[in-house]
């Protein structure tokens, strides 16, 4: 590990652990991040009980090397993106601590389980009101949005 | 993984007999995990705590209050937290006892001059640059009203009490009391 950029250390941590240890349904793809530590593709199962029971969902991380005090750029991706209010139909999320309220001591476990715990919540499955709008005009770069977080229920 | 295996190494090495027994090694690593940087993950180097209790190593949180210079808060619990307010943390193994706050900030330390002998004038307490002085010109309205409103010396007597005129008079004082008042307070605010 000599040569990592620190970044890339912190990553290759989180990776381990991540595999060795993870949270229920979430799970890495080894081989994608192991080949490119900057970009990782997380399998993710929607929770027992809930709207989303039974589905899988693809997620997209991408990091700069300026993580972990730069957050991550985190998409849904894949055939399936999950229907909730908080996610355009492009797979972006509208999620404060993706931008604002991103802290160093956030991982990727960490968001993994914001984000389940994010579907778990949603009481009826419904697409973003603004989403026909947003998918036709936003940046491909989520974190280029400047999110409006007003809704704390779901 | 190399480098996490060669702190293990270390780990094993520091806790001497008990290092054989694999429960022993689960809570080494336990116990090497408590003192990890919240930041880069790694054993917390030049460490620093924060008055919430968290650990950090110095040059991870210097960075972190340096993204967000007008927003810090602690990466875990996100209290308050400021470069004065965060405890250097000193163990026995350290070589050296000196402040890890002292290392990092790449703000260079400002270059100070010894003061040339002769210049007496520092006695006064103005040589340091922090005195203040201000004017205000209080009496002014007043001094306008009485010069435009009571020419001549010859002052009419007051009305006496009951009659309109005197009603009408008190009227104006107060008026032109109001307008007193009203014109100091925007003399003071602008």
């Amino acid at each position: 590990m000599a040569g990592m950029s620190p970044s890339e250390r912190r990553l290759q941590k989180e990776l381990m652990s991540l595999i060795k240890d993870p949270p229920p349904g979430v799970s890495v793809d080894a081989g994608i991040a192991e080949q490119n530590l900057l970009h990782w593709i997380i399998n993710m199962e929607g929770a027992a009980g809930t709207l989303y029971e039974g589905e899988r969902f693809q997620l997209q991380f991408k990091f700069s090397n300026k993580y972990p005090f730069d957050s991550p750029e985190v998409t849904f991706v894949g055939p399936n993106i999950p229907t909730h209010p908080h996610v355009y139909s492009n797979g972006h999320i509208c999620l404060s601590i993706l931008t604002d309220d991103w802290s160093p001591a956030l991982s990727v476990q960490s968001v993994c389980l914001s984000i389940v715990s994010m579907l778990s919540s949603c009481k009826e499955k419904q697409r973003p009101p603004d989403n026909a709008f947003y998918v036709k005009t936003c940046n491909k770069n989520p974190k280029k949005t400047k999110w409006w977080y007003h809704d704390d229920s779901v | 993984m190399a480098s996490s295996s060669s702190t293990e190494h270390t780990v094993k090495d520091n806790a001497g007999d008990g290092a054989q027994n694999p429960e022993t090694k689960e809570e080494d690593k336990k116990d090497d995990s408590m003192f990890e940087c919240n930041i880069c993950l790694d054993t917390a180097r030049d460490a620093v705590v924060s008055m919430c209790g968290h650990l950090f190593c110095w040059p991870c949180l210097h960075q972190w209050l340096e993204t967000r210079p007008n927003r810090q808060v602690c990466p875990v619990c996100k209290a308050a937290i400021s470069k004065e307010k965060v405890v250097p943390l000193y163990g026995r193994g350290s070589s050296k006892q000196e402040d890890p706050r002292e290392k990092v900030p790449p703000r260079p330390a400002g270059q100070r001059t010894e003061q040339e002998p002769g210049n007496s004038f520092s006695g006064f307490g103005f040589g340091d640059n922090t005195f203040h002085m201000s004017f205000g010109i209080g009496a002014f309205p007043f001094g306008f009203f009485t010069s435009t409103f009571n020419i001549g010396d010859q002052r009419p007597h007051a009305a006496p009490q009951g009659t309109q005129q005197h009603m009408e008079e008190q009227f104006l004082s107060k008026i032109f009391l109001w307008l007193a008042i009203v014109f100091l307070t925007w003399l003071l605010m602008a």
